[in-house]
């Protein structure tokens, strides 16, 4: 699904190397978590897979075609990527509900359509009674259940989570996680997951270490379930 | 939920700063509203009292002020033998104040002319000649002065009877102290001057012809000029001062309002940087971006400009009943000219949103990551 070789990206005019060469690939389906200390690259390398940013060197293909030949790099970030992040980013004056239909703006579904995909989506990570709370109104837990319902609006086939426990108790946090897993498995999604937690990495299938840009080891993870 | 929500709910944001930024709009466009149609209702009014009096042509020296300047009565005897010329009326018109208003049209016409004729009366009568020293007032007049048919009232020195009040079928002669031309030239010192001289022309005159007669008559009488009646307060450099004045004072209140407007859209674009990135970062387009803030500063514009609509309607009813200008003028406030105003305010707010929304479509999606 994602193939990567040789991929760099520098700021400052080089001054800071964030990726000094990648090479990897995933395939459909797989449980990747990317995990490394702070400036190690991995949320640098996650912009990458979700075309956020653009490498400075080397390419990145996504079933078979550069990324960076795509013209509608948009259209790719709506339809085939779901974005989950650490800090939620949902919108403060919309409600639940609302929030889930923000991606699909520009699809061609109707209005009530959009509306129906997105009770949907939320009953399916267990919000159908919040239907119509803001994210203020909502617990951590809610609301990255939200971002998560999000992020599935147009029929992503990749989640690309960025410390998406990382705002939450431990409580909260295993019952994102295995929503995500359960999520994985239910629609055959490729997750990738970028953390510095070793704990949270371990319930991923492989587990790819960075450090200083580069890739430390990248291996399956035994003792994934 | 449509994109109309997601633009709303942006305004809603902030709604005291948005409701102070349609305020600054608003007030701007009740300006435009005011100055605009006080200055084209005078125009109006102008042209309407002209209409009904009858008039196709006016000889005047509208040069320098409101009022024409006074020049030689003999001057119609070079213009009534002109070949078109049906009939004449020669008129003396000032703006003086009379009384306890500030301001008054005070209208002497030729004893027997054509601009009688179009008196109504409404009680009383007319002067029963050119030297009895009455006058007569047009409705709005006589309630702005508190006179009935009886009251004597104070021109200048003289006291002369109200003899009868009038309607003139037009707010300037309703609003005006009618007498004849022998009185006022008597009382203001203008033996022999007229100010300006009514034409009408015989019934078939084309308007190329009239214009050829407006011609030759500016050729004949060099003290004056001849022209169209509907164009004849155009010829006015105050009226042209007047009406400069207010379409500038327009401008900048609109310019006004678009530093508004972009100075809000600015703050909350730059408030709403993280939202906009995540917008990037789940697949919204860069032009659905820039489309949202359009559509946000055009809302801010539309309702600004509907509230100065309103405030500026307002104002301008309430104005005109004020002592000083009863009467003088009929503003112009017609449909097109409010939802001109109203369009103005949203091109006002369109343009206002040009610069925020290409500063947002800008920002690049990975910062998303870094909140």
């Amino acid at each position: 699904m994602f193939e990567a070789s040789g991929l760099k990206k520098e700021y400052d005019e080089g001054q800071v190397q964030a990726l000094r060469g990648v090479d990897f690939r995933i395939q459909q389906g797989e449980f990747v978590a990317i995990v490394g200390p702070s400036g190690s690259g991995k949320s640098t390398l996650l912009q990458m897979l979700g075309a956020l940013d653009h490498p400075s060197a080397g390419t990145l293909k996504y079933r078979g075609a550069s990324l960076a030949d795509r013209a509608d790099l948009a259209s790719y970030r709506a339809h085939e990527i779901g974005f989950i992040f650490q800090a939620f980013h949902l919108l403060p004056t919309f409600t639940a509900l609302e929030n889930v239909q923000i991606p699909m703006f520009g699809t061609h579904r109707s209005v009530s359509e959009r509306k129906c995909r997105a009770m949907e989506l939320l009953k399916a990570v267990g919000l159908e009674t919040r239907l119509h709370h803001c994210p203020a109104k909502l617990s951590g837990g809610e609301r990255q259940r939200v971002a998560i319902a999000r992020s599935l609006a147009n029929g992503a086939s990749v989640l690309l989570a960025d410390e998406p426990t990382g705002n939450l108790d431990s409580e909260n946090a295993e019952l994102i996680l295995d929503l995500l897993a359960s999520l994985r498995r239910e629609q055959n999604l490729t997750l990738i997951l970028v953390t510095h937690d070793l704990g949270i990495a371990r319930q991923a299938a492989r587990i790819i270490k960075m450090k200083d840009g580069r890739i430390d080891s990248d291996a399956l993870n035994k003792e994934s379930t | 939920m449509t994109f109309f929500t997601v633009v709303t709910r942006g305004l809603m944001r902030r709604p005291v700063r948005t409701g102070l930024t349609i305020v600054g709009i608003a007030i701007g466009i009740a300006a435009v509203v005011a100055l605009v149609g006080i200055s084209r209702g005078f125009e109006t009014s102008w042209q309407t009292g002209m209409k009904s009096r009858g008039t196709d042509i006016v000889v005047s020296n509208m040069s320098k002020g409101l009022t024409p300047k006074p020049f030689s009565d003999t001057v119609v005897g070079r213009i009534a033998p002109l070949p078109h010329v049906a009939e004449t009326c020669t008129l003396l018109v000032d703006l003086i104040s009379v009384e306890k208003a500030e301001m008054m049209i005070v209208s002497a016409r030729q004893w027997g002319g054509f601009c009688w004729k179009n008196l109504k009366i409404v009680s009383g009568r007319l002067p029963n000649d050119a030297a009895e020293r009455a006058v007569v007032l047009g409705r709005t007049a006589a309630e702005v002065l508190g006179k009935k048919v009886g009251d004597t009232l104070q021109l200048e020195t003289e006291e002369l009877a109200v003899v009868g009040i009038v309607d003139g079928g037009a707010v300037v002669e309703d609003g005006s102290v009618i007498l004849s031309l022998p009185l006022l030239q008597g009382i203001t010192g203008n033996q022999g001057k007229v100010s300006i001289i009514d034409l009408r022309v015989t019934p078939g005159t084309g308007k190329e012809e009239m214009a050829r007669l407006c011609e030759r008559i500016t050729g004949l009488v060099p003290e004056a000029r001849a022209v169209i009646a509907g164009d004849h307060i155009h010829n006015s450099q105050a009226y042209r001062m007047i009406s400069a004045m207010s379409w500038g004072t327009s401008l900048l209140a609109v310019l006004v309002g678009v530093l508004g407007v972009m100075n809000t859209m600015l703050m909350t674009i730059f408030e709403r940087t993280q939202e906009i990135c995540v917008l990037l970062a789940i697949g919204w387009k860069r032009s659905r971006i820039i489309r949202m803030v359009l559509w946000e500063s055009a809302l801010l514009g539309f309702l600004g400009g509907v509230g100065g609509v309103l405030i500026g309607v307002m104002g301008v009813k309430i104005l005109v009943t004020a002592p000083s200008i009863r009467g003088l003028l009929e503003p112009e406030l017609n449909p097109q000219f409010l939802v001109m105003a109203v369009a103005m305010a949203v091109v006002v707010g369109v343009f206002s949103g040009i610069y925020p929304a290409w500063r947002s479509s800008r920002f690049t999606p990975s910062h998303a990551l870094h909140y």
